[in-house]
């Protein structure tokens, strides 16, 4: 089949189907626990395969892939304490369902970052696309650019934390965690969200159903405080903040299923 | 009496409303009992990043009228039976299930053996040097199923 040209960069059908090819490349130059290679020639498959190599099976603790292309599905599936940084863009759905690693991407990242996070840390220099960090379930994701819509949809943990905006129907069904939105925020902000906090640095367009102004305590100042003094960020600016006003509540009638999704 | 409930559970899943980790396991485990096993655990050396991060939305919980915490990687409660310090309630939520995942008994950890369909550590983000389990996944097989025709 004939590659692909809308992307720059990508030199194989990129159209969800399987690569064929699932020869770990074993290029890397590895010194130590570090290690390094140049993804620009490397398929999805072959990219994720040469991570794992590395983490699970070559005891290699930081990893550094050079030219990532903003390839698909980049750093999916790592379930260990580890470095990984990006010197560049990933497309969508980067980093997700991670369980540990500490990643760093010098770039931009596309939908769906970070979807399904369990713990560690995800900065993003740049700006993500829409639903970023989707059913989240925890650990840190900091991006220093702008969010897109939907960001945290289904949030179940973790915080997000942007020095930018997000578009509309920010934290929609957001189930616990905390966002960070140094600068405005989209139209439906927190709709139907059942729990979490939202903050806010900007203005915000409107806010979603049960989505509703909260009490400021000594607890958010210090989650604030701590945040930026982690990640350098500089002095935060004035928050206000928002949570679930509780009046679509019907835990009781939830199913005991239904009502561990929520915890 | 608490033995003879979990082999109730077990035998007579319909009974219960929600899982516990004695459900899934068939037993107790000591850290469930005795404050002792879990004041040595290391919350900050357990969490990637310079902060408590994901442990950061663990809290202390109530399941069936008992303190318990909540296991996200089996989708279970563990509960604790000992008494629990006034002002240390979230802290010793958090130690009991990290000696929990760290112990390898949470059901999400023991189904990797068996299920694991990549190389993985064995007892995830938390112990360093665990083994790798994955590396050699095969296809469930049926004894006596055929795939239908065309499959």
């Amino acid at each position: 089949m004939d590659a692909l040209t809308g992307e720059s960069n990508i030199v194989y059908d990129a159209r969800g189907l399987v690569e064929p090819n699932a020869d770990v490349p074993k290029i890397s130059t590895i010194d130590g626990e570090k290690a390094e290679f140049d993804a620009q020639n490397l398929t999805t498959r072959q990219i994720n395969l040469e991570l794992r190599w590395l983490i699970n099976e070559q005891g290699i603790t930081d990893v550094t892939v050079r030219n990532p292309g903003a390839k698909h599905s980049l750093g999916v599936g790592l379930l260990t304490r580890c470095k990984i940084t990006f010197d560049g863009s990933l497309g969508y759905f980067g980093c997700g369902i991670i369980d540990g690693p500490e990643v760093h991407v010098k770039g931009r990242v596309g939908w769906s970052a970070c979807e399904n996070m369990m713990s560690g840390v995800v900065v993003v220099e740049g700006n993500a696309g829409s639903l970023t960090g989707a059913a989240m379930r925890g650990g840190d994701l900091i991006v220093k650019g702008r969010l897109g819509a939907r960001t945290g949809i289904d949030q179940k943990g973790g915080t997000i934390l942007t020095m930018g905006s997000v578009g509309s129907m920010t934290g929609f069904m957001m189930q616990r965690g905390r966002q960070v939105i140094c600068e405005d925020a989209g139209h439906g902000l927190g709709d139907s969200m059942y729990d979490g906090i939202i903050y806010v640095g900007g203005k915000v367009k409107s806010l979603g159903i049960d989505c509703v102004p909260g009490e400021w305590t000594d607890a958010d100042t210090e989650f604030i405080e701590r945040k930026f003094r982690i990640y350098e960020l500089g002095t935060p600016p004035t928050f206000q903040k928002f949570v679930c006003g509780k009046k679509l509540y019907n835990y009781d009638n939830l199913e005991a299923s239904e009502r561990k999704l929520v915890l | 009496m608490a033995e003879q409930n979990v082999a109730t559970e077990r035998h007579n899943p319909e009974l219960t409303v929600g899982i516990s980790a004695e459900y899934l396991s068939g037993k107790r485990f000591p850290y469930q009992e005795d404050i002792s096993t879990i004041e040595d655990v290391d919350l900050m050396e357990s969490t990637p990043g310079q902060d408590l991060n994901w442990l950061e939305d663990i809290t202390l919980l109530v399941e069936d009228g008992v303190p318990a915490v909540f296991d996200r990687y089996s989708n279970s409660f563990v509960k604790i039976y000992f008494e629990i310090p006034k002002g240390r309630e979230d802290e010793i939520a958090r130690k009991v299930l990290i000696k929990h995942l760290t112990s390898g008994n949470s059901y999400g950890i023991q189904l990797k053996e068996a299920h694991a369909k990549f190389p993985q550590p064995e007892l995830g983000p938390w112990v360093k040097g665990s083994r790798t389990v994955g590396t050699d996944w095969k296809r469930s097989v049926l004894p006596g199923w055929e795939a239908p025709s065309g499959h």
